[in-house]
């Protein structure tokens, strides 16, 4: 039984984490409608940030990971700037196909600056679990949880109810009805790109504190897909219940499938969920439902 | 279009693949340059042609399923991977000829695609397009976990034999993989000009608008799955003759990309674009690992690593400025040089 809820508590979490990181994907649909491929990418560059701000440099923790958080906005404007910019008009076909550039091309720039070398990642929350009585709650995961919960309503509320994150959602139902009523799509789009980036940053040093990081670290971004798909793109607070789910069916099966099995089931069952939900919902639990009009 | 001068009579003419005798010339001479390849380049370059094969026949696959029927597959690489597992298990299990193992690995890949292309019955837009990131995800698991396909250690392969005659040597599979790539080419210039072909145009330009005429859409989508992934099937059955080894590392997300970047550098929607793609980065990257020493040399305070890692860099930005500068890719630059070539001195 004590088992039984260490696992579901640790997937919980793990379930929260991957909710930051599909957060990510969510808020640059919601302020853009393109779904940005390269996520995972975004995660190593912010990863990379905060660690040669902290070990590199030499900064303390106060000052160097806001450096980070700022570095990441840049580049994530820079990036809206140098790709996004020129295609404002264009189909969103070819916006995301320049996301499947930009991963590589983000991926190449990771390795030219820091090198394809294991850097270890600095503590920034204790080692030290949280124990309470028989269970164990890594501390990381706990403060990121709650990071996620309150950033994630936030960002929910910013959405749905101040007039610009309004003004973004028009962008993210239809560029040229955004543009004609007069809402800058070049300005949404430099936001949504700002904002994936911090977050990615934010879910980097959770999902990275105390541990060891090099570009390979990419693949929790394709980890988080199912949690974003799971909840529909267009929902910010849905993503956290989707993690939840996604978190804790995986941590179960982990343990008590794999090694029945004796393979990572574990690993994929999130993707077998998603497809049964998608067949059932095709727009996710939580997505807008498009009405088609001729 | 067709330079003045050149009408057809009949219907038959119309629809010819071959419409000019430059065109046949120039189509008689390439293939000609094809087949006398080996006796002219060295050993590597022989084998950097024969990878540039193979990934011809993915790349036109891919080209069917996105540039033709417009459903982005993140899992070609997928595709592929089943259809090499498949030949080989066929091959090493059941001892079968390669060109049996060869369709039959198309079949099995075609099979799995149109799994993923099915649920184009309930899934649209994006979402399908991510669903076959599952694709690549499910690959990995069970050709990494099933028993019969050797795991981690992967999968060796006899060589393909013919009448006691075994394909070794470097030459033997470039002509191998040169007769599958010719019928496989031909086949997808067939397709795409029949009715499938235009069922996937309408569905790409415009998915209700195409129901409205009547179009199936779910089922054209689904066969556009199944089509590309039978040719990623059948690059992949090539790929483990030419290999003769077979693993799941072979076949990730990251090839997947490459194959996407390939159809968006040469043209998205032209079967002949997929083949200049294909040749195009393949041709970057070789050039890159191949200057790669000799630039290390010259600037002895760079790694190794860095030229791959500069190559990345550097086609990441090419696949971003032809989505910016020439969404069309170097096909419709083509196109466009031709026409006003034969409109000369008028601008149309």
């Amino acid at each position: 039984m004590i088992d039984f809820l260490n696992y579901l508590i640790n997937g919980a979490l793990v379930g929260l984490l991957y909710a930051l990181i599909a957060m990510g994907f969510v808020v640059i649909y919601r302020a853009s409608k393109v779904f940005n491929i390269a996520q995972g990418e975004l995660v190593v560059f912010g990863g990379f940030m905060v660690w040669w701000m902290i070990v590199q440099a030499g900064l303390p923790m106060a000052v160097g990971i806001p450096l980070a958080f700022v570095a990441a906005i840049a580049f994530g404007l820079a990036i809206e700037k140098i790709f996004f910019s020129r295609l404002v008009g264009e189909s969103v076909f070819s916006m995301v196909m320049v996301t499947i550039g930009l991963l590589i091309l983000i991926r190449g720039l990771v390795l030219v600056l820091f090198g394809p070398a294991v850097r270890p990642f600095p503590i920034i929350f204790p080692l030290k679990p949280i124990i309470l009585g028989d269970i164990l709650i890594p501390r990381s995961l706990l403060f990121g949880g709650l990071i996620t919960i309150a950033t994630g309503l936030g960002l929910s509320w910013f959405f749905n109810a101040t007039r610009t994150g309004l003004r973004m959602t028009a962008v993210a139902e239809d560029h040229q009805v955004a543009l004609s009523l007069g809402i800058s799509v070049k300005r949404s789009i430099a936001f949504a790109w700002a904002l994936g980036a911090t977050l990615s940053t934010l879910g980097a040093i959770i999902f990275l504190s105390g541990k060891s990081l090099n570009f390979l670290a990419s693949d929790i971004g394709l980890a988080a897909l199912p949690v974003a798909l799971l909840a529909g793109f267009e929902s910010i607070a849905g993503v956290l219940l989707a993690g939840l789910i996604v978190g804790i069916v995986q941590g179960l099966v982990t343990a008590y499938v794999d090694p029945a099995v004796g393979g990572a089931v574990g690993s994929v069952f999130p993707f077998l969920i998603m497809l049964a939900i998608l067949f059932i919902r095709p727009t996710g639990m939580f997505g807008w439902k498009t009405i088609e009009r001729v | 279009m067709d330079p003045a001068g050149v009408y057809a009579t009949s219907y038959s003419a119309d629809s010819a693949l071959v419409r000019t005798r430059a065109q046949a010339i120039c189509l008689v001479v390439f293939l000609a340059l094809l087949v006398a390849a080996p006796f002219v380049v060295g050993p590597r370059l022989l084998a950097i042609s024969t990878v540039m094969l193979i990934s011809s026949v993915v790349a036109v696959g891919l080209q069917i399923n996105t540039g033709y029927a417009g459903q982005i597959n993140l899992g070609q690489a997928a595709f592929m991977g089943v259809g090499a597992y498949a030949a080989g298990w066929l091959a090493t299990r059941f001892g079968m000829p390669f060109w049996l193992t060869i369709p039959l690995g198309g079949c099995a890949a075609a099979v799995f695609g149109f799994i993923f292309g099915l649920s184009a019955v309930r899934i649209k837009g994006f979402y399908l397009a991510l669903t076959t990131i599952a694709a690549q995800t499910l690959f990995h698991f069970f050709f990494l976990n099933l028993p019969w396909f050797g795991g981690s250690n992967g999968l060796q392969l006899e060589p393909a034999t013919l009448f006691g005659f075994a394909f070794v040597s470097d030459r033997s599979l470039y002509y191998l993989c040169l007769v599958v790539t010719v019928i496989m080419t031909f086949g997808a210039y067939g397709i795409a000009r029949g009715r499938h072909g235009r069922a996937f145009v309408a569905v790409r330009d415009d998915d209700v608008a195409a129901g409205m005429m009547g179009i199936d859409v779910v089922r054209t989508k689904a066969t556009a799955f199944l089509v590309g992934a039978f040719y990623a099937g059948v690059g992949g059955a090539l790929w483990a003759y030419f290999v003769r080894f077979v693993a799941v590392d072979q076949f990730t997300l990251f090839h997947s990309i490459w194959f996407i970047a390939m159809i968006i550098v040469g043209g998205m929607g032209s079967v002949t674009g997929a083949l200049i793609g294909v040749f195009v980065i393949k041709a970057m990257q070789e050039t890159f690992v191949t200057l790669g020493p000799s630039f290390v040399e010259l600037f002895p305070g760079l790694g190794g690593e860095l030229v791959f890692a500069l190559m990345n860099v550097f086609l990441g930005g090419v696949i971003a400025a032809f989505l910016i500068f020439e969404p069309r890719g170097l096909m419709h630059r083509w196109n466009i040089i031709k026409r006003s070539y034969r409109m000369w001195p008028f601008p149309y």
